[in-house]
């Protein structure tokens, strides 16, 4: 999934001169948080909500900016941007790193869109989300080549469509893969991956 | 008045699939070796047109030629074809006689008929434009469509272990149909939807009411929550008629899913739908079956309802010749009484915290609609 995938587009945009009165009234109406500021289809700086109600507030601990009128007299100016071909997990990392809320995406010097932490949010839920009707099974492997494809091997030979797999790496050697399958019989097939010789978490067993 | 005919058991995906008509054939057996059995009304078959009230073209069109044998080459893109829902020579037929029951369950009710049991359908899980998990064509959703374009508004009950998500999608932005499901947490368990978050769209808003519960969720709490949830939501909606999906795949027996009910949690639920039934629907119900796929359970929670639906006294022990015959047939043993012996399962260690998430979702659900269901 690349930054393309998940960023907005396109993109509410600001001037520099703009008074900080207008580009909040921008931010309510729309319902957004951050505005990358552009001149000549240059990229500025950016200017988000929290910036502007700082600025104009007295519990501002630096006290408020009381010749501050304008959004190039209050935006960040060193902006840190994506590029569409970014993969989504790089911009991320960068995100939680820095802790900023949100990323122009630039493309050849021009800004083409933005990604902020709910795109992000929202390709959480389209990696893990149930998108068909589908059951759940929950498989431990060991951390070693082949241990998926087995895994994957055995519900293509019982005529199983997967849906969606997600795996993360677990504590000690094992990898924990969850997959979304399109059969209600997903205690049949934990059964037979049992017998497979697979650690199969979910669904459990009924020993009655 | 019970509707069924033996043409329900052509809806048959082959001797290993658990949705298998073997369970209406020991049903109907029981009932008739107890004694109770009385001639049901045979409903007609549903004709494409009807099915067509609550499915795509595309879809009947696919499941017409998959009947005939011709080779489809996107069925598994409708849902056909696959190891749940495999195509059988007959198919559009088979599905339509069950959508037939259920239509004619319907028509009954308008006709002024009061309590009707259907003893076959409950095929919750077809889709506008895609078959899924067993089913083929949504009976349930063709005879709710059927009364609230009489005029009617409908209250959906669900109480199959699995999600009632077709007829869910298929009634979502209507104002008229109030849909009640009761199911294992999709977070578990197919079909994956059935959130407290799933609440309708549009007109629809609040009228689709999803109580997903805890694996290994046991009679009592299950009771505590319905008990909590059903009459509440009901009395606020005022239902013109009750449509309840019957599935007994709660049982603690079945093989594909996790709840823990017994059979006294299911004599509980009937007698308290038919109460319900009474005091907020002006007495007409229309049952149809479900999912249950352990033919022991399955068929003394059928038979329980069909005795509470008659006001029948329940027999305590099953007929010995029939049981015979069965475990025979079976080639395992069968539950000697009609009520679940004592001590099926063993003790859950989890159980107080399993009641306390599911008082949490219920409390979860109720703040999420009561905004839009209160007026």
């Amino acid at each position: 999934m690349l930054v393309r995938d998940v960023m907005k587009s396109p993109v509410l945009t600001v001037g520099p001169e703009v008074t900080l009165e207008e580009a909040y009234k921008l931010l309510l109406e729309k319902g957004i948080r951050h505005l990358p500021v552009v001149a000549e289809g240059r990229l500025l700086g950016i200017i988000t909500d929290r910036d502007i109600r700082l600025a104009t507030s007295h519990l501002n601990p630096e006290g408020p900016c009381p010749g501050c009128a304008r959004v190039e007299e209050v935006m960040t100016k060193e902006v840190v941007t994506a590029h569409p071909l970014d993969p989504v997990e790089e911009a991320a990392r960068v995100m939680r790193h820095r802790k900023i809320g949100s990323l122009p995406v630039l493309e050849d010097g021009e800004i083409v869109g933005i990604v902020t932490g709910i795109d992000l949010l929202d390709a959480l839920l389209r990696l893990t989300g149930v998108t068909e009707p589908s059951g759940r099974l929950e498989v431990r492997l060991p951390d070693r080549v082949g241990e998926l494809a087995r895994l994957t091997g055995f519900l293509a030979g019982r005529g199983v469509n997967i849906h969606s797999l997600l795996s993360y790496p677990e504590e000690g050697e094992y990898v924990r893969a969850v997959v979304r399958v399109n059969t209600l019989e997903t205690h049949l097939l934990a059964q037979g991956l049992r017998e497979t010789g697979f650690e199969v978490l979910w669904p459990p067993m009924k020993p009655w | 008045m019970v509707i069924y005919r033996d043409e329900y058991r052509l809806y048959n995906f082959g001797p290993q699939h658990p949705f298998s008509p073997v369970r209406l054939e020991m049903l109907t057996s029981l009932l008739q070796a107890l004694g109770v059995w009385r001639d049901p009304l045979p409903p007609p078959e549903a004709s494409r047109e009807e099915v067509l009230s609550v499915h795509s073209e595309r879809l009947v069109k696919r499941v017409e030629a998959a009947s005939r044998g011709e080779r489809v080459p996107d069925l598994e893109h409708y849902g056909l074809g696959t190891g749940d829902t495999p195509v059988f020579p007959g198919m559009d037929r088979a599905a339509r006689v069950l959508v037939g029951g259920t239509l004619e369950g319907a028509r009954r009710i308008l006709a002024g008929e009061k309590r009707v049991l259907q003893l076959g359908g409950g095929l919750h899980h077809a889709q506008y434009d895609r078959a899924s998990g067993f089913c083929v064509y949504n009976d349930l959703s063709v005879a709710i469509r059927h009364l609230t374009r009489a005029g009617l508004r409908v209250a959906y009950l669900d109480i199959d272990v699995h999600h009632g998500d077709g007829v869910q999608w298929i009634h979502y932005e209507e104002k008229e149909v109030l849909t009640l499901s009761l199911h294992e947490s999709g977070r578990y368990l197919f079909p994956g939807t059935g959130h407290v978050h799933e609440m309708g769209r549009g007109e629809g808003l609040g009228r689709k009411l999803n109580l997903p519960l805890e694996p290994f969720t046991e009679d009592e709490s299950y009771l505590e929550v319905f008990e909590a949830l059903v009459p509440w939501a009901l009395e606020a909606f005022r239902p013109d008629a009750l449509v309840v999906q019957a599935g007994a795949d709660a049982h603690f027996l079945d093989p594909l899913a996790d709840l823990l009910l017994t059979t006294r949690a299911y004599e509980r639920l009937f007698r308290l739908i038919l109460e319900y039934a009474e005091a907020y629907a002006k007495g007409r119900v229309l049952f149809t079956l479900g999912g249950g796929y352990s033919p022991d359970a399955t068929v003394r929670i059928w038979a329980l309802l069909y005795h509470l639906f008659h006001g029948l006294p329940l027999p305590e022990r099953l007929p010995e010749a029939w049981l015979r015959t069965w475990e025979a047939r079976l080639g395992r043993p069968l539950t000697l009484t009609l009520h679940d012996p004592e001590g099926g399962y063993p003790e859950i260690p989890r159980k107080p915290e399993i009641a306390k998430r599911n008082r949490l979702t219920l409390q979860r659900l109720t703040e999420l609609v009561s905004p839009h269901l209160l007026h």
